[in-house]
C-alpha cells in the first residue's frame, strides 16, 4: 500500500487561500486506509479551512468529494467534470501524488494542489503504525535475502550488508530504524539458508528503478482488448 | 447471523417475547433521550392494558432479555409503569387526539370487559366500528377489576386504561349479562353485525374429595371477589390453599392480609414444577406463607359441618410421560393439616351462560367450540377470544388475543371472509455469545425493596413502588440496544481494519469488507467515529445525528442574540438524572449561551463533530463525558481523549487556540457538577475573547501610529 501523511494544514491553506471555490478530493483506496485522505479526513481538511477563512472574514466555497481510486481514469473522469463545470478554481487532493498527477493531466485551467505528503510502500506493523517495505525498484531480489528488501529497508540500500553502522540490530541513523540486513541474516540465519548470502551478489542496473526514468508496466492482455488504444513506444 | 445493510429481519429477543410485540428496545431509546410521551405512545399503541401490565405483567419481555447472561435483565416491567406514572396528563391528551368520529360502519357487540375484550373494542373503535361491551358486573375490567388483589393491582391502574379506551368512544354496558338478560341472537337483531365473546375464565373448578361442601371450604375466585368487596370475608387462623398457580399465591397473599396467622398453599407439584411465579412464590415465602408440595387433598375432616382438618395424599408425579397433567398418588402416604379454612385454587373455566339461546355451539366437556386461528364459532358473525378460547393465560396474552380478534373482525366485516391468524413470532436475535459477555461492563440492576413483609400483610396497599426519573433513566442505560448497531457499506469500505482494531468488544471482522455480526454488536459506535471512509452507519443514533442536532439547534437560535462566549456543550447522555437535562429551551439558550447536544456516550464524537460548531460561529466546545471509569464501553475514554487532542491539533494547526475545546469527566452527576463545568470553561473562553480583543485593539494603535 502507497503510505501518505496529511500536509500540515497551515500548508494547504497557504496553497488554496487565494481561490474563492475549492474542492477537497479525497481516496477511497491506500490514503483512507493509512488515515491521511479518505472521506473522514476530506471533512476534517475541509471544516478546518472553513474555520480558518471565518476567522479572516473571507468567503470561500469548499466542495468535499471521495472516490474509490484517484488513479484510475473511470473514477477520476467525473470529478474532473465535476470540477470543470462548476466553476471550481482549485482542487486539493488528498489522493497520493499519483492522484494529484493524474487529476492535474484531465484539468487544463485548474491547478490541483497535494494535500498529503506521499511517503512510501509500506504495511501497518501496528494499528496507526507504518513501515516502508518495498521501494518499487523494478528488479525484486527478495529471492536472495529472505523475502527482506535490503533496497528499501536497508538505508544504504545495499546488496552484500551489513555495512558497519548495525549496533544491536538498529541501523546508525535512529535506534528506532531496523537495520534491514540484521533483519535478513536473523531470518535466513532461522531459514536455515544463511549460506546463500555468501554469495556475492553483483551491483545491479539502476535503470528498472527511477534511475530508468518514468516506468510503465503493459498487460498486453487486458490492452488488446481495448480498441483503437495508442500504440506504446 | 450476520448483517451488512442494516435492513436485517431479526428484532430484538425482548420485542419477540413479548406476546403483543412491544417494541422495548424503542421504548428504552426513548426514555433515555426523555422522549417519555413518545414512549408512552409507543406503550399504548401496542397495549391499551399498558398500567396494568407496567404492575403484573409477568413480563417476558426480561425473561428474553439478552443482558440476563451478562449479570440481569433490563427492568422493563418497572420502566413502563414509569413512563405511565411519567405522562398521566399527555395520556388524557392523546386519547382525545386518537378519537375517531364514528361513521356508518357495522356494529360490533363484545361480551366482557377484560383485556381481551377491551382491546379489541379499542381496535375496532380507533377504526371508526361503533362498539358497545356488555359487563355482567358492575366494575369492568374483567379478572383485573374483579379478581385481582390490590397489593398486586391497585384498581387505579385499572380504571386508567378502561377509561382510556372508554374515551376512544367504546360504549360499556354493566351489569347486564348477554344469555340471560339478552341473547346474542338480539344483538344481532339490534344490528350489530358482529359478536365477540370474550368472557375469560371466571368460574373456579372446584374438586371431588369427601368433605368438600363442609362450612369454610371456599372456591378462588369468589374469595378473591369478596376480598374487594367492602365486606371482605372472615377467615379464621388456620387457612389451608389447595392449588400451585398464580391464583392460588393470590389467595394465600389475601387471606394473610385478612388476619389468618398460618397459610399453608398445598400444591401436588414439587418445588420445580410448581407453575406460579417464582417472584410469587418467594414474596408469599416472605410474609411467612408455607408452602406443601407434592401433597393432595384426600378428604376434609368436619367438625358440626365444618372444616376442621385437611388428609392430605403424596402426589408421586403430576404429569404423564406425554407431558399431560395426569397426577398419582400414593393414597398410603398420607397426612394431616389442621385447617379453620380451605379454599380451593385448582383451576378455572369459563362460564358459558352468554351462549344461552344462540346458534353457538360447544365442544364435549363443555368448551366453546371456536378455530384458534380464524377464531371464528360455529355462528357466523361471532368470534371468540381472550382465556375463554385459549385457556387460562396472562394479561398480556389476552391483548394479543383482542388484537388478533379486532383484525378478524374487520377482515370479516371487510370481506365476509374469516382470516388465519397463525401464532409466528419474528426471527430473534440470537443470544450473546460468551466472548461478548465477557467484555461487556458489569451493571446491575437497582433492586427497589418491595414493602416489609411485616408490614404489608396489615392491608391490601400496593406493596411495589415504580422508578423515580433518576433510577429510570439509570436503569433504562443498561440496555444492550440489541439490532441497533454497526454495519458497514460494501461500496465505501475500504476493508483497512480499522474497525477491527477500534472496537472494544471484538465484533468486527472483514470479510472482503468490513462485517459487524448483530448478536455482538453493542452499538457503541466507536467504529463508526473511527472509520476512515465513513463507511461505517449506526441505526441507533446515526453517525450523522450529532452534526444533524447541532445544526438543527443552532438555526433555531438566532446565534446573535445568544449570551457570549458561544458555547456548544456535547454532553453523555448517560450521565442524566432527569430530563431537563435532555431538552433545552429557548430562552435558556439565549441567557446561558450554551447549546447542548446530548450523545449517547461522547466518545462517538469525531474530530469533525469537534471541529463543526466553529464553522457556525461557536466560541468554544464543552464536552462532558461520565465519571472516570464510569464508561459503558471499554476504552471509549481513551479514544475520546485521542479525539480531543486530535482536534486541538488541528485548531492550532489553522492558527487557532487549543484550549478552546474543553473535556470534562462527570463529578458526582450532571446536576452536581454540569453547570460549573460550563462556567469555568465560559470564564475562560470569555477571558480569552478580551484579550484577543485587547491585542486586535493594541495593533490597530499601532498601526495608526505608524
Amino acid at each position: 500500500m502507497i503510505v501518505a501523511e496529511r500536509k500540515p494544514l497551515s500548508e494547504i491553506k497557504q496553497y488554496v487561500e487565494k481561490y474563492k471555490k475549492i474542492l477537497i478530493a479525497g481516496c477511497g483506496t491506500c490514503t483512507t486506509v493509512c488515515l491521511a485522505g479518505g472521506e473522514k479526513e476530506v471533512g476534517v481538511v475541509a471544516a478546518a479551512l472553513r474555520i480558518a477563512f471565518l476567522k479572516e472574514d473571507r468567503e470561500v466555497e469548499i466542495i468535499e468529494d471521495c472516490i474509490t481510486r484517484q488513479c484510475e481514469p473511470e473514477f477520476v473522469e467525473p470529478i474532473a467534470e465535476k470540477v470543470r463545470d462548476g466553476g471550481i478554481e482549485a482542487v486539493l487532493s488528498l489522493g497520493c501524488g499519483v492522484g494529484v498527477n493524474f487529476l492535474s493531466e484531465r484539468l487544463d485551467s485548474v491547478l490541483v494542489f497535494p494535500g498529503v505528503n506521499t511517503k512510501f510502500f509500506g504495511a501497518a506493523v501496528e494499528p496507526g503504525v507504518w513501515v516502508e517495505m518495498c521501494a518499487g525498484c523494478g528488479n525484486c531480489i527478495l529471492d536472495v535475502t529472505g523475502g527482506i528488501c535490503p533496497i528499501a529497508r536497508c538505508s544504504k540500500s545495499i546488496l552484500n550488508g551489513p555495512c558497519g553502522g548495525s549496533q544491536d540490530g538498529k541501523c546508525e541513523i535512529s535506534p528506532d530504524v531496523d537495520c534491514g540486513w540484521h533483519l535478513i541474516v536473523s531470518r535466513m540465519q532461522k531459514m536455515g539458508t544463511l549460506e546463500r548470502l555468501s554469495e556475492f551478489v553483483p551491483p545491479r542496473d539502476w535503470s528498472t528503478s527511477r534511475a530508468g526514468g518514468p516506468r510503465r508496466v503493459i498487460h498486453e492482455g487486458m490492452r488488446s482488448q481495448n480498441e483503437g488504444s495508442e500504440e506504446v513506444t | 447471523m450476520s448483517q451488512q445493510n442494516g435492513e436485517s429481519t431479526v428484532i430484538a429477543p425482548c420485542t419477540v417475547g413479548c406476546p403483543v410485540h412491544t417494541d422495548n428496545r424503542q421504548l428504552v431509546d426513548y426514555i433515555i433521550h426523555g422522549e417519555y410521551e413518545k414512549a408512552l405512545r409507543l406503550l399504548l399503541d401496542a397495549n391499551p392494558f399498558s398500567s396494568v401490565c407496567g404492575r403484573i405483567c409477568h413480563h417476558p419481555c426480561e425473561q428474553n432479555c439478552r443482558r440476563s447472561k451478562v449479570e440481569a435483565p433490563i427492568g422493563l416491567r418497572r420502566l413502563k409503569r414509569f413512563v405511565i406514572e411519567a405522562t398521566k396528563e399527555h395520556r388524557l391528551a392523546y386519547s382525545k387526539a386518537r378519537q375517531v368520529p364514528p361513521g356508518e360502519m357495522e356494529r360490533v357487540a363484545i361480551v366482557g370487559s377484560g383485556p381481551s375484550g377491551m382491546t379489541a373494542a379499542r381496535d375496532l373503535v380507533s377504526m371508526g366500528y361503533p362498539v358497545t361491551v356488555f359487563e355482567r358486573s358492575e366494575n369492568p375490567g374483567g379478572l383485573l377489576g374483579n379478581v385481582i388483589p390490590r397489593y398486586r393491582l391497585p384498581y387505579e391502574a385499572v380504571k386508567e386504561d378502561i377509561d382510556d379506551i372508554l374515551s376512544l368512544g367504546v360504549k360499556l354496558v354493566t351489569g347486564m349479562e348477554i344469555g340471560r338478560d339478552i341473547t346474542i341472537e338480539n344483538l344481532f337483531r339490534e344490528g350489530h353485525s358482529a359478536v365477540l365473546l370474550a368472557t375469560g375464565l371466571s368460574e373456579s373448578r372446584t374438586l371431588n374429595v369427601p368433605g368438600i361442601d363442609s362450612e369454610g371450604v371456599m372456591l378462588a375466585l369468589p374469595f378473591l371477589q369478596t376480598v374487594l368487596s367492602p365486606i371482605p370475608p372472615v377467615l379464621g387462623k388456620r387457612v389451608a390453599i389447595l392449588g400451585g398457580g398464580n391464583v392460588a399465591i393470590d389467595v394465600a397473599r389475601s387471606a394473610r392480609r385478612l388476619g389468618a396467622e398460618k397459610v399453608t398453599i398445598i400444591c401436588l407439584e414439587s418445588p420445580e414444577e410448581i407453575p406460579a411465579w417464582k417472584w410469587e412464590v418467594e414474596e408469599a415465602h416472605d410474609e411467612g406463607i408455607s408452602i406443601m408440595h407434592s401433597r393432595g387433598p384426600r378428604k376434609v375432616f368436619t367438625d358440626n359441618g365444618h372444616i376442621k382438618a385437611l388428609e392430605l395424599k403424596r402426589c408421586t408425579s403430576v404429569f404423564d410421560s406425554d407431558g399431560r397433567f395426569n397426577p398419582q398418588y400414593d393414597e398410603m402416604d398420607t397426612a394431616t393439616l389442621l385447617a379453620d379454612n380451605a379454599i380451593i385454587a385448582i383451576g378455572q373455566r369459563g362460564d358459558l351462560t352468554s351462549l344461552n339461546g344462540s346458534d353457538v355451539q360447544t365442544a364435549p366437556g363443555g368448551r366453546l367450540r371456536c378455530d384458534p386461528k380464524t377464531q371464528a364459532t360455529s355462528r357466523q358473525g361471532v368470534f371468540a377470544c381472550g382465556e375463554v378460547l385459549t385457556g387460562a393465560g396472562s394479561a398480556v396474552e389476552a391483548v394479543r388475543d383482542g388484537h388478533r380478534a379486532a383484525r378478524a373482525i374487520v377482515h370479516y366485516l371487510e370481506t365476509g371472509d374469516l382470516i388465519e391468524q397463525p401464532y409466528d413470532d419474528p426471527q430473534a436475535l440470537g443470544e450473546l455469545p460468551d466472548e461478548t459477555v465477557e467484555k461487556i461492563v458489569k451493571r446491575h440492576p437497582l433492586v427497589l425493596d418491595l414493602v416489609k413483609p411485616e408490614l404489608r400483610i396489615k392491608d391490601f396497599v400496593e406493596i411495589e413502588r415504580g422508578f423515580s426519573e433518576a433510577e429510570a433513566l439509570n436503569e433504562a442505560k443498561r440496555c444492550l440496544a440489541c439490532t441497533t448497531g454497526a454495519f458497514a457499506d460494501e461500496e465505501k469500505c475500504a476493508a483497512c481494519l480499522t474497525c477491527v482494531r477500534i472496537c472494544p468488544f471484538g465484533v468486527a471482522t472483514i470479510e472482503k469488507t468490513a462485517v459487524m455480526p448483530q448478536e455482538k454488536c453493542q452499538a457503541c459506535g466507536l467504529c463508526a467515529t473511527q472509520c476512515p471512509a465513513a463507511a461505517i452507519a449506526l441505526k441507533r443514533f446515526g453517525t450523522t445525528q450529532m452534526r444533524d442536532e447541532l445544526r438543527s439547534a443552532m438555526e433555531s437560535q438566532n446565534t446573535e442574540l445568544m449570551a457570549k462566549p458561544l458555547i456548544v456543550s456535547y454532553c453523555c447522555l448517560f450521565e442524566v438524572t432527569s430530563r431537563n437535562w435532555v431538552s433545552e429551551t429557548t430562552v435558556n439558550c439565549l441567557e446561558s449561551g450554551i447549546v447542548r447536544v446530548m450523545i449517547p456516550c461522547v466518545a462517538r464524537l469525531g474530530v469533525l463533530d469537534i471541529l463543526s460548531p466553529f464553522e457556525m460561529g461557536a466560541d468554544g466546545v464543552v464536552i462532558i463525558g461520565c465519571s472516570s471509569g464510569d464508561c459503558l464501553y471499554p476504552t471509549a475514554e481513551q479514544r475520546l481523549e485521542n479525539t480531543v487532542r486530535e482536534a486541538r491539533g488541528v485548531l492550532g494547526e489553522i492558527g487557532l487556540e487549543e484550549e478552546v475545546i474543553d473535556y470534562w469527566r462527570t463529578e458526582g452527576s450532571a446536576e452536581v457538577s454540569w453547570s460549573s463545568f460550563w462556567e469555568i470553561s465560559r470564564r475562560k473562553l470569555k477571558l480569552m475573547k478580551d484579550n484577543e480583543g485587547e491585542r486586535a485593539n493594541d495593533s490597530s494603535r499601532a498601526k495608526t501610529t505608524v
